[in-house]
């Protein structure tokens, strides 16, 4: 982890935006369980609870969102490295950097039209069908998410740019899969 | 250059990036937009589109099912549910020659059972089963093979992501997939106790000491002693099939399931819960980044017409049905030597199951696809035990100190071949897959 104020506070703020993201995940698992078990008692005078897809949607919508900052921060693309791995170190790091612009460039894509597609659900007052949650609220908590994912975007191209060009640059690590 | 040339030409395009390392969700989604841009020479269809992809992508009901199984996985991890399938199936397999290792595999299929990640399962059952295969001298490439191996089984065992991206790419029932899948995947883990069988004859050295043979009250009370692994699958996979919840509203209770007996055997500590948080999170934004560059992708690869054309393009050329199955098959086997099963799905899907679907094997359509899924879901899980780039390999082979990387390539042969011999078998016989689901249905 890098030690400096800037790297700490970037680390912080992902970390904790996929734990309060996670935190969603619990609560749409929560909500789901309750409502399929109020469902089962209807006979009793339960019920399901109202609205509960809408809710796992919401819950989603924003914990997906604030997953992508940690993600990203912990290199966990899936990717393939074992071309790059033939190449010599400088070059795969310089090739890093250069992926890190383009997702920079992809993570403003995102918030700034996610932000557009805010604006119009606000302007139409749309929501939804059964609890009637304005649409744009929905939006304005993922847009957090990508807010720090933009912030994380950034930090990322410093940091392998400055890996990039070090005197003696580390091999960047293979991602993810399923 | 016509559109469909573009969209033909936006795969070597594609591949390149993707073999220079960029993120493949980054590379789809770039190619995408780009190629959206250039057919129809503006960026407004992109600017629109992606004011609502985004949010449509990352709040779809039936998307919700992935991040709960993977959930689900994480919490399964805690709470020594491993280590109670793996003393169950020792019981049972434990004494015959190589024995620790078939073991290994009986409870990677029961972990498997209750988690839809294939990396998840090999993780956790590794950290139980590598030290009692090197305790009982079982060299490293045997020891890290069969964990790699049987890793796969945590996805080739419904509840499992990969069908359920599956499902939603081809617009089947998952309920059913799943009941598809069932006896394949048990195929599989007995194909791999076979693998082992023969290996440890072939090889004796590879084998090491087998353990005492169990009395049969014992390996009862063993067994009965995961129950509730028996009985969150069956609410899982019986749920969803007999109509009481949907796939999201199954997992959700999944999730709570392994979250109520790790909390009760005391692992749920509260930074075994962070890290469970933080690992599905990685995960979850990884799947989820890879989707929506898919989603942009295929909105451009629509635009081009270019599925239609390869539809059309197969359908006029008459080419022998089996010999291009056999050919997507090979295709998926290659190409998951180098990159993840999701991605290849996302990939190739949106092309392949429209040429496929219009092919007659002389099964019904919805049975059609059903098989075809299941071919696809195994070969593209042979992908995570090929080297050169197997991700269950790497993880396996980090977790075992002193075996190289080399060891561990060979160890995993035996199971290859059995998954080809196991292919080969379901490509035969569709019926091997299909019986269950005509059966239950």
């Amino acid at each position: 982890m890098d030690e400096t104020p800037i790297g700490r506070l970037v680390f912080l703020l992902a970390t904790a935006a996929a734990i309060l993201g996670g935190a969603a995940l619990v609560a749409v698992t929560a909500v789901t369980v309750i409502s399929v078990i109020g469902r089962a008692f209807i006979p009793l005078g339960l019920g399901a609870i109202a609205g509960d897809v809408e809710l796992v949607q919401a819950g989603i919508l924003f914990a997906v969102c604030s997953f992508l900052p940690w993600c990203h921060l912990e290199r966990g693309h899936a990717l393939v490295a074992i071309v790059t791995d033939k190449f010599p170190v400088r070059v795969s790091a310089l090739l890093e950097a250069l992926w890190d612009m383009f997702m920079l460039v992809a993570a403003a894509f995102i918030a700034w039209r996610f932000w557009s597609g805010l604006v119009d659900k606000f302007g139409n007052h749309e929501s939804t069908f059964i609890l009637r949650i304005p649409i744009w609220i929905a939006y304005a908590a993922g847009l957090v998410g990508l807010a720090i994912f933009l912030i994380v975007a950034l930090y990322c191209v410093v940091r392998s740019a400055n890996n990039a060009v070090a005197h003696e640059p580390v091999k960047p690590l293979s991602g993810g899969g399923e | 250059m016509s559109n469909v040339e573009l969209g033909l030409w936006s795969f070597p395009v594609l591949l390149g990036l993707i073999f220079l390392r960029m993120p493949i969700g980054l590379a789809m989604l770039i190619v995408g937009v780009v190629g959206n841009y250039l057919i129809t020479k503006s960026w407004n269809p992109s600017l629109s589109i992606f004011k609502s992809l985004t949010y449509s992508t990352f709040s779809s009901y039936s998307l919700s099912v992935v991040p709960l199984f993977l959930l689900m996985g994480q919490f399964a991890s805690l709470g020594g549910i491993s280590k109670q399938l793996f003393d169950a199936a020792a019981s049972w397999l434990g004494h015959r020659r190589g024995g620790v290792a078939m073991a290994a595999i009986g409870a990677c299929a029961g972990f498997g059972a209750i988690c839809g990640s294939s990396l998840a399962t090999a993780a956790t059952m590794g950290k139980i089963a590598l030290p009692e295969l090197r305790k009982h001298g079982y060299s490293g490439a045997l020891a890290t093979g069969t964990l790699a191996a049987g890793g796969t089984l945590g996805i080739l065992i419904p509840p499992s992501v990969i069908l359920v991206i599956f499902a939603i790419l081809t617009e089947l029932n998952i309920a059913r997939l799943f009941m598809a899948a069932m006896v394949p995947g048990i195929l599989a883990a007995v194909g791999y106790i076979i693998a082992i069988a023969i290996t440890v004859r072939l090889r004796p050295n590879l084998a090491g000491q087998p353990y005492a043979r169990v009395p049969y009250l014992e390996r009862f009370r063993l067994l009965v002693s995961i129950w509730p692994v028996l009985l969150i699958f069956f609410l899982v996979i019986g749920g969803i099939y007999l109509g009481w919840f949907t796939p999201t509203e199954a997992a959700a209770i999944g999730a709570a399931g392994t979250a109520i007996i790790a909390f009760a055997r005391g692992g749920l500590t509260r930074s075994a819960l962070v890290d469970s948080l933080l690992q599905t999170a990685k995960s979850t934004a990884m799947i989820f980044l890879i989707i929506l560059g898919a989603a942009a992708l295929n909105n451009f690869l629509a635009l081009s017409q270019l599925p239609q054309a390869a539809v059309a393009f197969v359908v006029e050329q008459g080419f022998n049905p089996w010999a291009v199955l056999v050919l997507m098959l090979v295709f998926y086997l290659i190409l998951g030597c180098f990159m993840d099963s999701l991605s290849m799905i996302l990939l190739t899907v949106p092309i392949f199951y429209p040429i496929v679907s219009t092919i007659d094997f002389g099964l019904a359509p919805a049975e059609f696809g059903l098989w075809f899924g299941i071919l696809v879901l195994i070969v593209v899980e042979v992908g995570l035990i090929t080297p050169p780039v197997g991700m269950n390999l790497f993880v396996i082979n980090s977790m075992s100190k002193g075996t190289t990387l080399g060891q561990t390539y060979s160890g995993v042969l035996p199971f290859v071949i059995s998954d080809v011999v196991r292919t080969t078998i379901l490509v035969m016989f569709p019926a091997i897959s299909l019986f269950l689901v005509q059966w239950l249905f």
